[in-house]
């Protein structure tokens, strides 16, 4: 299908590079679909920066993050995608093309997909945003080496903060887990915590808010919780803190566009996810909907890509007619 | 014009995987730091930064000008390394 008359001018351009972007462009660069990924950050999403995946399919002992991202840009470049680093600024309908003002130019498509994801939320309490990589972290991968021996607070109880509690205790002496209502990881996860419970390493303390991150000469010190039964006010000592506490959708750039967000920010889609903006779909982590599942995002991905096909045919499947 | 860059990482980083990916497409040299090996090292590029993450990338100029780049940032990399 590769018809492009500019080089500017795409199939599909797939916004973001993470699991859903990159099994989208290995099921339309296999159809010949002319496909340029533009992803602003690491191409394999915050998946390339997660310790160990357990809860892929096919991977019976797990699969590092880093190596399913490299494996998935791999397949994805092996059948000719193109990857580029970069921002896409805003998106434009312009009929039968689609424009996309990005910081390196503008780029034109006839059919898109957002892809971005969605980043670690804040907490929004006071010394978070002052200590940020200072004693503040939000990827235990990236920052957890500095923590030799250290004692560290981690926030949050769904998979990410249990999955990130296991991996810093490689390098932490000592962690007290932060939830402020109740534990909501896997219960696999839960059973891989229990031994650093056990053995003294990890304390969990449910039903305890985060309520200031405190420094002294810029660097953290402590962290001031409150336990919401009791009321009772609890100060932890420590050199960091490493915050899962949930995700925001990477859509600021959509506001202002005719595609529609909930009212978290994530794009809403029909049940062959095109957004509101006819010819721009979305997969992923980014959808109203997802389940925030790597195995999700690259089903989605694939089925985005099927239905991106058929837009770019100018026809619907024969079972949806 | 750059004389040397040095890179302080991780094992597990993603982050400095894209730089040191970035660097390579370039067709720049560098040097990496791997903090998980060489933990004492770690005062070094916190000095450096302020910041104790990685990737660190250290871009010293012919002129012993140092520029110093904290996480993967392409908009302060790409003029640096040029």
């Amino acid at each position: 299908m590769k018809q492009s008359k500019a080089s500017s001018l795409h199939d599909v351009i797939i916004v973001g590079g993470g699991p859903a972007a990159l099994t989208a462009a290995i099921y339309t660069t296999r159809e010949d679909i002319d496909t340029l990924i533009i992803e602003r950050g690491v191409v394999g999403g915050l998946a390339a920066v997660t310790d160990v995946i357990d809860n892929y399919p096919g991977f019976p002992d797990g699969i590092s993050g880093l190596v399913l991202a490299e494996n998935l840009r791999k397949q994805a470049e092996r059948f000719g995608a193109k990857i580029e680093l970069g921002e896409v600024l805003s998106i434009h309908n312009e009929g039968k093309h689609k424009r996309l003002e990005t910081t390196s130019g503008t780029m034109h498509a006839r059919a898109i997909l957002i892809a971005t994801g969605s980043d670690y939320k804040k907490v929004g309490v006071p010394g978070e945003q002052e200590y940020f990589a200072r004693g503040v972290h939000y990827c235990a991968t990236c920052d957890g080496a500095f923590y030799r021996d250290k004692r560290l607070v981690v926030v949050g109880g769904g998979n990410s903060a249990v999955q990130e509690t296991i991996f810093l205790t490689r390098y932490a002496s000592h962690i007290d887990l932060l939830v402020r209502s109740t534990i909501k990881a896997s219960d696999v996860l839960q059973d891989e915590l229990q031994p650093f419970i056990k053995k003294g390493k990890v304390t969990v303390h449910v039903g305890t808010t985060t309520d200031e991150i405190v420094g002294k000469d810029q660097f953290v010190v402590k962290v001031i919780g409150t336990h919401t039964k009791t009321g009772k006010r609890h100060e932890f000592a420590v050199d960091g803190v490493f915050i899962f506490v949930g995700l925001k959708p990477n859509t600021q750039f959509l506001k202002g566009s005719s595609i529609k967000l909930d009212k978290i920010g994530f794009i809403k889609t029909d049940s062959s996810l095109q957004t509101a903006m006819t010819g721009v779909f979305a997969a992923g982590d980014v959808r109203s909907g997802a389940t925030m599942q790597i195995a999700s995002a690259v089903g989605e991905g694939a089925t985005a890509a099927l239905k991106i096909r058929e837009y770019l045919e100018g026809h619907t499947h024969p079972l949806q007619n | 014009m750059v004389k040397n860059i040095t890179i302080f990482t991780t094992n597990t980083c993603g982050y400095c995987q894209m730089v040191k990916k970035y660097l390579v497409a370039k067709g720049v040299n560098y040097e990496e730091v791997n903090l998980d090996e060489h933990p004492h090292r770690q005062a070094e590029a916190l000095e450096l930064s302020g910041a104790m993450t990685v990737p660190v990338t250290v871009v010293t100029k012919q002129d012993e000008s140092k520029e110093v780049i904290v996480g993967y940032n392409l908009a302060r990399l790409a003029p640096a390394v040029s």
